[in-house]
């Protein structure tokens, strides 16, 4: 019995890390798009602000990037669940022998990674525009077509798999009914196989727009004149980071727990609906005065639902009106106080300094950073404890480049390798 | 026509079967097929200006793939070391990666697979909303953590774990803590969908007969698990090998990803054919590299993706 109630609290204990890595990070990210530090981060809490969101809709190159997305998914969904459905409708009908071969064709795109499907996309549509003895900016090497080339060649697959499932329990007798009742082939089709597949069709339409406004890997090779979302992002991740990128990725957050929400919640509902009837008396139901549960009652998605609306409108009211000036001059102050006693702290520890700065000078790094002044280094020191501040964001001599790890480590070694 | 194309027809009408065989063809053919024959053959060429493309400069040629092995000719090293220590540093880690994934995961897909219960749904949706949130937000959310004035270090620190920061990001534990968590659903999905198939009734059966609770797993549970097993590995695998947003966000300065050399050949170094090639080595040792381990556990390739 003891090994029992181990074996649980080890499960606890088991979920609670396992969701804290997967949630954590989200939460955390969240965090810093209200606190009002120029470099993103949750302690020290300084103030709270909504800034960082006003900042995101300034940003001209994100608004861009959100239409382009958005471009690419629409071109993406439609090709990808048109090759899908017929894929798997294929695979239904295909000559056996060749049913295993065609199989892995179709579903190898999902396991080569997208770097090389953005590789091969960009390199055949090249070749087959040079071949065509078109120019530079004929529509074959538009960014917008090889993004939704490339992207559709895997996103197709993970559609044919969604649409697969759904088909197999649909009944051919059905199609052939109603070619026997003189409907022509397109009306079979669309008719009845389409309405049949309707629920699979709007769930792959839903997959393939997520993974498509998501998807870095392989539009990174074939995004040309049209840089996605994602590419804008991973630019400014890359090269400077603000806490505008928390609001952004706070404000997908909201959206998709109000979309998963509301999918949930309407589920829950339908089975509630269908329970309510099953329940009812023939008489209840033919009189039409059947009693349907309240939306609200036993379902905790939809009250989950009401209340995240409920704060978001609360934040955006408070939002509107909140200014966070007050708190940002105090902090200024706070600063520079702490500056002026880092100053009269360098200043007393001067005479120390010959010592400090031959410790410094060999304890820095092989290779060693230039133009570094040392004055600096030997004030920076100091402050690391005790501080409640934290160090600001530009720091000099190596922490800088961890925080924006790349260009200098990366191009330098690039140089070596050529 | 042959008989097959005909009846083919026959079933679906000409038009409706002329659109559905187009579309097909286009996918398997035009997207899949040729792109990848077309970057192999462009991997064998040498990096021509436009001009000279076509012309007799234009013949089949090593140099690509020796340049992966041997460096840049008349170089002063006999190996290429920095780019092989890059692609074997890819492949182990990778490897790493799937085998931390599958511990986190194995677990937690037995849990959801094997409990019913209204808190499961709940657990399905936590599990899935950040897979909704793009790949680049997720490093960066991790890179918020990770970072040098992170709320990790800051919590370590506090409790005085570290005297000083701890740099996670140049000791790498931040990419491979965001390889991890990128890919933790598709390690989850495949193993729940084949757990959730498993009669309750045998892993009751088995206890009923004294088997300890290891025992059950190395026994009943995993060898009915093992199609969903291969294919959650075989997924992350080539995921996390093929991975180019957290490395290049994640990655400290001096570590390289073997796709962000494929990335510097092509956008940096304008060196295609290069790009191509090492795309190629990437692809094929990894196909390689999976076909092996799965002969090696006696796993079908027909099981993948199911």
């Amino acid at each position: 019995m003891k090994n029992l109630s181990f074996m649980r609290l080890s499960l606890w204990v088991y979920l609670a890390i396992f969701f804290a890595y997967l949630l954590g990070p989200l939460v955390i990210m969240s965090a810093t798009a209200f606190n009002s530090p120029s470099f993103p981060r949750m302690t020290p809490w300084e103030c709270l602000t909504f800034e960082w969101f006003s900042a995101l809709f300034r940003d001209e190159r994100i608004l861009n990037g959100i239409w382009n997305s958005i471009l690419v998914g629409a071109g993406t969904v439609v090709l990808s669940v048109a090759m899908g459905l017929a894929g798997a409708l294929m695979l239904t009908q295909i000559w056996p022998k060749l049913r295993a071969t065609y199989y892995t064709v179709i579903i190898a795109p999902i396991l080569i990674p997208g770097v090389v499907l953005g590789i091969s996309t960009l390199v055949f549509w090249d070749r087959i525009n040079r071949m065509l003895g078109l120019g530079a900016d004929s529509w074959l090497s538009n960014g917008l077509f090889l993004t939704i080339i490339g992207q559709s060649t895997f996103i197709a697959s993970y559609c044919m798999l969604v649409l697969v499932a759904r088909l197999q329990r649909y009944d051919i007798a059905l199609t052939e009914a109603a070619l026997d009742l003189g409907a022509t082939h397109a009306q079979a089709f669309r008719k009845v196989l389409l309405p049949f597949m309707r629920p699979a069709i709007a769930s792959a339409a839903v997959l393939a727009f997520l993974a498509s406004f998501e998807n870095y890997n392989t539009t990174t090779f074939t995004f040309g004149e049209y840089p996605t979302l994602t590419i804008e992002l991973a630019q400014k991740v890359r090269y400077g980071i603000t806490p505008a990128i928390s609001a952004l990725a706070f404000i997908i957050v909201v959206l998709t727990v109000f979309a998963a929400l509301a999918n949930e919640a309407s589920l829950r509902r339908k089975e509630l609906v269908a329970a309510a009837r099953k329940k009812a008396t023939v008489e209840e139901l033919e009189s039409g005065r059947l009693k349907l549960p309240g939306f609200l009652s036993s379902n905790a998605a939809a009250v989950a639902l009401v209340v995240v609306a409920c704060a978001t409108v609360a934040v955006v009211g408070t939002a509107s009106v909140y200014s966070p000036a007050q708190c940002i001059a105090d902090i200024q102050e706070q600063k520079r106080l702490e500056t002026q006693e880092r100053i009269r702290n360098c200043a007393a520890s001067s005479r120390a300094k010959p010592l400090l700065r031959q410790r410094l000078r060999s304890e820095r790094p092989a290779g060693g950073r230039r133009g570094q002044p040392l004055r600096q280094l030997t004030c920076s020191i100091p402050k690391q404890k005790g501080s409640p501040m934290g160090p600001p964001f530009a720091l000099p001599g190596p922490r800088q480049n961890n925080i924006l790890p790349g260009t200098s480590g990366r191009s330098s070694l690039a140089g070596s390798s050529r | 026509m042959p008989s097959f194309l005909r009846e083919f027809f026959k079933r679906n009408g000409t038009g409706m079967g002329s659109l559905m065989l187009g579309l097909v063809l286009f996918w398997t053919i035009g997207l899949i097929i040729l792109p990848q024959l077309s970057m192999l053959d462009f991997s064998f060429r040498p990096n021509l200006p436009p001009p000279e493309i076509g012309g007799p400069k234009d013949v089949y040629t090593l140099e690509n793939y020796k340049y992966l092995v041997y460096g840049p000719e008349g170089g002063s090293q006999d190996y290429n070391a920095v780019d092989l220590k890059v692609f074997f540093r890819t492949l182990v880690a990778a490897i790493c990666v799937t085998i931390f994934n599958l511990i986190l995961c194995y677990p937690i897909a037995y849990y959801l697979a094997q409990t019913k219960g209204n808190h499961i749904r709940i657990f399905a949706l936590m599990l899935i909303i950040p897979y909704w949130i793009n790949e680049i937000l997720r490093a960066f959310a991790l890179r918020i953590i990770f970072g040098e004035t992170g709320v990790l270090n800051n919590m370590l620190v506090g409790l005085g774990v570290f005297d000083t920061p701890f740099d996670f990001i140049r000791n790498d534990i931040a990419l491979y803590a965001g390889l991890g968590y990128a890919y933790i659903l598709l390690m989850i999905f495949p193993i729940y969908n084949v757990i959730e198939s498993l009669d309750r009734n045998q892993i009751e059966a088995a206890r009923d007969m004294g088997a300890s609770w290891a025992k059950i797993h190395q026994r009943v549970v995993i060898p009915y698990a093992k199609p969903g097993i291969s294919s959650g590995c075989t997924m992350v695998f080539m995921l996390s090998a093929g991975a180019l947003a957290a490395p290049q966000i994640l990655g400290g300065p001096s570590s390289l990803w073997f796709t962000q050399l494929i990335y510097q050949q092509f956008n940096d170094n304008s060196d295609w054919p290069q790009g191509a090639a090492y795309a190629v080595v990437l692809l094929v040792t990894c196909i390689l590299l999976v076909l092996a381990v799965m002969r090696l556990f006696k796993v079908n390739m027909g099981d993948i993706g199911k």
